[in-house]
């Protein structure tokens, strides 16, 4: 059981009144902040069973208990509604993974941002949006669950610029990164189910980039589609190029998805077309990178070798996400971080879990 | 009115530092090395410093990836010093 969460006096629910006398304690992320009195928490809260107060998780560098009741707070801070709760508790115990390593997501200098994509049934049923404009702005779910992760992170975990994290630039990813799949246009089924998740709600937590946009208006090829994606995986200017264990996340819009699907592409041929093709001369990333994390069998390759930008297929992850046009997107790692994919518990009207 | 406060409670530490040694005299340096560029050669001219100083020794010198946790068995390695170096950003 944790210890009784600390209350403050206000002198108004007005969110500028909130958010001034939450910077004066060094917390927020400089947006105005809905009041977390105890009747929206518990209003929060009302969907979910069992004690509120257990620790879901406990968040480095500040070693913070993450209680439902912590969790809800801040879901309220971000501007969430109930409905939000089951995915937001689901994306801080996909964090706490360790394979996640958010320790080192916190302590590094890159811009690093978990994003949290929402699979399944709870996309549809709380609001995510999967379609046009799915990583913004303007969707109350994506916008509000994705702060709330923010605002956890910068509250629980102490990841405040400066100290609990050293971002050297910082980066918009880093205010509100949450997206949904767009599982009614995937030709290939959920990404959950994909990696072994078969749930009827899910999330999965990727620490990376921002997204890079590729664009293909006129192809209706796979390979030519393709091709673009390895253009923006084959840089030197992100960690998969020192990283070679590294995951990429390519987020293709669903007519991108359909093209590929059509010419009888599988997510997996993807997969192995985008690692065959993202390639750069051995020699070049060693040239630009003298600290590298590669496989001993990459540092065996000769110069002119073109090694793969990502040392394994199945580190190329595909998710269908957006709406009609044709732009896609890829989203590079941090590096040293796995991407995580858990459950969501939900609570049925009947209050049963499954 | 109360409003929440947002962090909620601190966990237990996995870890916490071992007393300072008072006299450095004959003990044992160790030098964790976390691959950032020159965090060895700085951690090894301060350790052979405060070796001449003090009459200590550098005895563990040990490198870890940057961005992972160090293994059980580098920190056993490194146990084996009184006195431990470490810690150097970009």
């Amino acid at each position: 059981m944790a210890e009784p969460l600390e209350m403050l006096d206000i002198a108004s629910e007005d969110p500028e009144a909130v958010r001034t006398c939450y910077a004066e304690r060094g917390w927020g992320d400089g947006l105005p902040l809905v009041a977390p009195t105890p009747e929206r928490v518990d209003a929060m809260l009302a969907g979910s069973r069992g004690d509120a107060d257990e620790p879901v998780a406990v968040l480095p560098p500040r070693s913070g208990v993450a209680t439902r009741r912590v969790i809800a707070v801040n879901g309220v801070l971000a501007g969430c509604r109930p409905e939000h709760l089951p995915v937001l508790v689901a994306a801080v115990q996909a964090l706490a993974r360790p394979e996640v390593n958010l320790r080192g997501i916190n302590a590094t200098t890159h811009p690093v941002a978990p994003l949290l994509i929402v699979h399944g049934e709870i996309a549809r049923t709380a609001g995510y949006n999967a379609g046009a404009g799915a990583f913004g702005p303007g969707n109350v779910a994506n916008a509000a669950t994705g702060r709330a992760l923010r605002l956890l992170l910068l509250h629980v975990a102490d990841a405040v610029p400066g100290s609990g994290d050293a971002s050297t630039q910082g980066g918009p990813a880093k205010y509100t990164y949450c997206v949904a799949e767009n599982l009614a246009e995937s030709p290939w089924g959920g990404y959950a189910a994909s990696v072994g998740v078969d749930a009827p709600s899910a999330v999965t937590v990727h620490c990376g980039e921002a997204p890079h946009n590729f664009h293909d208006m006129e192809s209706s090829e796979p390979a030519a589609i393709l091709d673009k994606a390895a253009s923006a995986m084959a840089s030197l200017a992100s960690n998969n190029a020192p990283v070679s264990g590294a995951e990429f996340f390519v987020m293709m819009c669903p007519e991108h998805a359909a093209a590929c699907a059509a010419a009888g592409w599988t997510r997996d041929h993807v997969a192995s077309y985008l690692h065959e093709r993202a390639r750069l001369p051995a020699g070049d990333l060693r040239t630009a990178f003298a600290l590298r994390a590669w496989a001993p069998w990459q540092e065996a390759l000769p110069d002119d070798a073109p090694m793969a930008l990502t040392e394994h297929p199945d580190n190329i992850r595909v998710v269908v996400v957006g709406g009609p046009g044709k732009h896609s997107s890829v989203i590079p790692s941090w590096g040293m971080t796995r991407s995580a994919t858990v459950p969501v518990e939900l609570v049925t009207p009947g209050g049963n879990r499954r | 009115m109360r409003i929440y406060a947002p962090e909620g409670a601190v966990g237990p530490s996995a870890a916490s530092l071992a007393p300072f040694e008072p006299v450095l005299a004959g003990k044992r340096i160790g030098i964790l090395d976390n691959s950032k560029p020159n965090a060895g050669l700085l951690l090894g001219r301060v350790a052979e410093r405060l070796a001449t100083r003090t009459g200590a020794r550098v005895e563990v010198v040990e490198r870890k990836n940057a961005a992972l946790p160090a293994p059980d068995d580098l920190l056993a390695r490194l146990a084996e010093a009184e006195v431990v170096l470490t810690g150097s950003a970009d």
